[in-house]
């Protein structure tokens, strides 16, 4: 484990020497991404319980009792998931990180388990920004970059501010390895 | 051909107008292909309507109670099946053209939706000869064209003379390789071709026979024996494969095997009432029963090994390995040097016993989707090698790998703790009331002994896991009973990820996962400090090195 090569080679951080992924320094994602998160999450278990009130409450269809108990329980279901999801986003999405440098970027996420995904971007096959009705409404953007370990592997940012997103596809796609190896 | 243009008379007026349009467009005309396609296509049809079986699941099951209500239907019914499927074949047939011109091959086909393919020779990656049974007698083939990677169309000419095929293959490489080394002196930088040449020119001084042949013939590098497919057959279930055609009649089979059974006084449903038994005594029935079933199942498997691998010839072919095999469909496959992600050695528990072992090229899966049901995907696996075959091949594949003689670090012991509570533990409580809970006789020892198996098994398993690295590859040890070795260059890596959790944090503890595009790899519970020093490493080869990964 101890051949390291030192030939001229420069993988910078801003200014860290060492090349290591260990002490990369992470930038943050956009401050509305979380807030959007909470939101979108309190809109989806609102929706439902709407949904729910509205056909316990009604009097045209009469439900089954078996129904009834069934909606009964996923609506408790529902509802704690819905509080437990938003409470595992609030500590978790700060989480989430992304750091480029030269040669590759790197994408942190997870609370309990966290995970440092590092794509160089040599062996990137194509970029893709992707903005959802919500994203497109606060200026986000989601960069997903496809390499050869297929589908399951793709490697997403999310939450980015639109203008950042495109810097980073920018860089990218004018990354002097790319296009010789593309 | 004369029944295709009475079938569909109108429809000939219309493609022959457009090849004539065409053949003014280009010079060369559309040429059909043999009509021994026919089976082919009449075959792609009944698989078709046997692979979407489940959307016609309901429609069958309503119609098979009217029919069977009325029972003259029955006939019209086939007849009618068997004419669409017929019609079918001849339309594909008929709409089924391609051609050769100016170092390029357009395909055409498709009955209801078309498709136009043009593949310039110099795009085409790889080309698969593969003889379906019924084509051989007749001499022909089918052609399957693979280009780089992402493309899902699959470029495949239908039926072809073995001969011509052939000789398209060697245009098609040559091509394909006079434009390789023409981005070569482009590319400044050395890629993976650059230094195949030099592995060669390095070896030549060896006294390897493949060497010193000119680099377009192919030198048989292993081929297996009938006593080899019996050990593979012995050892990999390939029952499965039986079991899937099988499937329906199981049922049947199951009834016809008990009333046959019954005529010699044996009643299998007696044989497995436990009651008044003893522990013992119902373990032993257990395993007379099991071997019973086992025995027929390991022919079937046998039977499937040489099926599937009868006659395995691999050649190399200057950076190019083909393996060819196959009992009724001869199979071939492709992959040249730099194409190879990984090399996977597999070793079962009854290989380790017998000294045998898989070897697995494995490529890029990018085009799974577009090889054939029933290929195995587009790795190349060696079956059953000795150990000795299994390192000339895999010095022959990556000259410098040291997976034989690499010293494997170990993973940390907390693996084994976090397997024993987390899986262990709870199969053991579950297993304790059932067992113990229950009256049966000897029951704590029976339950002591499946505990001590299941421990050892885990602790096996912690045993197993090892992982290395040197200048050129990354090793990785794993398995339980067996073993799996897998190597793989650093500079194939496609993306890395570095997993910790607080758990794990606390005691400088992390897992590390190489994206490879041949798939996932990855090494649970490795010291922090090697995991960052393998990530590391791997990112600065890719990096750095600017080497191609196909």
């Amino acid at each position: 484990m101890e051949n390291i090569k030192t030939a001229d080679f420069s993988n910078q951080n801003i200014d860290e020497d060492q090349v290591t992924i260990e002490n990369i320094e992470f930038s943050t994602l956009s401050k509305k991404y979380a807030t959007s998160r909470r939101w979108l999450g309190l809109l989806v278990c609102l929706t439902y319980s709407t949904l729910v009130l509205f056909f316990t409450k009604q009097t045209w269809i009469a439900i089954p009792n078996g129904l009834l108990n069934a909606i009964t329980i996923s609506s408790f279901v529902i509802s704690g998931g819905g509080l437990l999801i938003t409470f595992y986003c609030h500590f978790a999405d700060p989480c989430k990180a992304y750091n480029l440098r030269e040669q590759d970027i790197s994408y942190r996420c997870g609370l309990i388990f966290s995970k440092v995904i590092s794509q160089p971007i040599l062996r990137i096959q194509h970029v893709e920004l992707k903005r959802g009705p919500i994203d497109r409404k606060l200026g986000l953007a989601k960069l997903q970059v496809f390499s050869a370990g297929g589908a399951l592997h793709t490697f997403e940012i999310p939450g980015l501010e639109l203008e950042k997103a495109e810097q980073l596809r920018q860089f990218i796609l004018s990354h002097k390895d790319l296009t010789i190896h593309g | 051909m004369d029944k295709s243009e009475l079938e569909s008379g109108a429809l000939l007026d219309k493609g022959s107008e457009e090849a004539t349009q065409e053949r003014e467009n280009n010079g060369t005309p559309w040429q059909r292909i043999s009509p021994i396609a026919l089976v082919y296509f009449l075959l792609m049809f009944f698989k078709n309507i046997f692979s979407n079986i489940v959307y016609l699941a309901p429609a069958i099951i309503l119609g098979y109670d009217k029919v069977t209500e009325a029972p003259q239907l029955w006939l019209p019914i086939i007849f009618g099946v068997l004419g669409l499927a017929t019609l079918f074949s001849i339309l594909s047939f008929y709409f089924f053209q391609y051609r050769l011109s100016n170092q390029q091959i357009e395909i055409r086909s498709g009955v209801f939706s078309k498709t136009n393919i043009n593949l310039p020779f110099a795009r085409i990656q790889n080309v698969e000869l593969n003889a379906p049974w019924y084509y051989r007698p007749f001499g022909y083939t089918s052609m399957q064209l693979d280009t780089a990677g992402s493309t899902q169309k699959e470029a495949k000419v239908v039926a072809i003379k073995e001969t011509l095929a052939l000789s398209l293959k060697k245009q098609i490489i040559a091509s394909a390789k006079q434009a390789r080394q023409v981005n070569e002196l482009n590319a400044a930088h050395p890629n993976e071709n650059g230094l195949n040449e030099e592995r060669l020119k390095e070896q030549s001084g060896n006294e390897e026979p493949w060497v010193e042949i000119e680099e377009q013939e192919e030198v048989q590098l292993d081929s297996r024996n009938l006593d080899d497919l019996v050990i593979h057959g012995l050892t990999n279930n390939r029952i499965w494969i039986f079991l899937g055609t099988m499937a329906p009649f199981i049922d049947n089979a199951s009834e016809g095997i008990g009333n046959f059974l019954r005529r010699f006084g044996i009643h299998i449903e007696d044989y497995l009432l436990f009651d008044g038994m003893s522990m013992w005594q119902m373990t032993w029935h257990v395993i007379s029963i099991a071997l019973f079933f086992l025995i027929p199942i390991t022919l079937f498997s046998i039977i499937g090994a040489i099926l599937t691998f009868h006659d395995f010839t691999l050649h190399r072919s200057g950076d190019r390995y083909i393996r060819r095999s196959g009992f009724f469909t001869r199979n071939e496959i492709t992959m040249r040097l730099s194409r190879l992600q990984m090399i996977v050695q597999q070793q079962d528990w009854l290989d380790k016993f017998l000294g045998r072992r898989n070897l697995k090229f494995e490529q890029s899966n990018a085009n799974i989707t577009q090889s054939q049901s029933g290929q195995q995907s587009n790795k190349i696996l060696v079956p059953s090698v000795t150990k000795k075959e299994c390192e000339a091949l895999m010095q022959d594949a990556y000259p410098d790998n040291q997976l034989d003689s690499i010293a494997f670090n170990k993973v940390s012991w907390r693996l084994l703790l976090r397997n024993l509570l987390l899986f262990v533990t709870p199969i053991l409580t579950a297993l304790y009331f059932v067992f113990v809970s229950n009256d049966y006789e000897d029951s704590i020892q029976v339950y002591v002994l499946i505990a001590f198996i299941i421990i050892s098994l885990s602790c096996l398993r912690y045993w197993r896991w090892g992982y290395a690295i040197d200048e050129n590859y990354v090793y990785i040890r794993k398995g339980c009973i067996g073993v799996n070795y897998y190597c793989f260059p650093l500079h194939k890596v496609q993306q890395t990820v570095f997993k910790q959790s607080w758990f794990l944090k606390r005691n400088k503890l992390c897992a590390v996962q190489f994206v490879l595009a041949s798939g996932m790899v990855s090494v649970p519970y490795l010291s922090q400090t090697d995991g960052v020093k393998l990530i590391d490493l791997c990112l600065r080869e890719v990096e750095e090195s600017k080497r191609n990964w196909m």
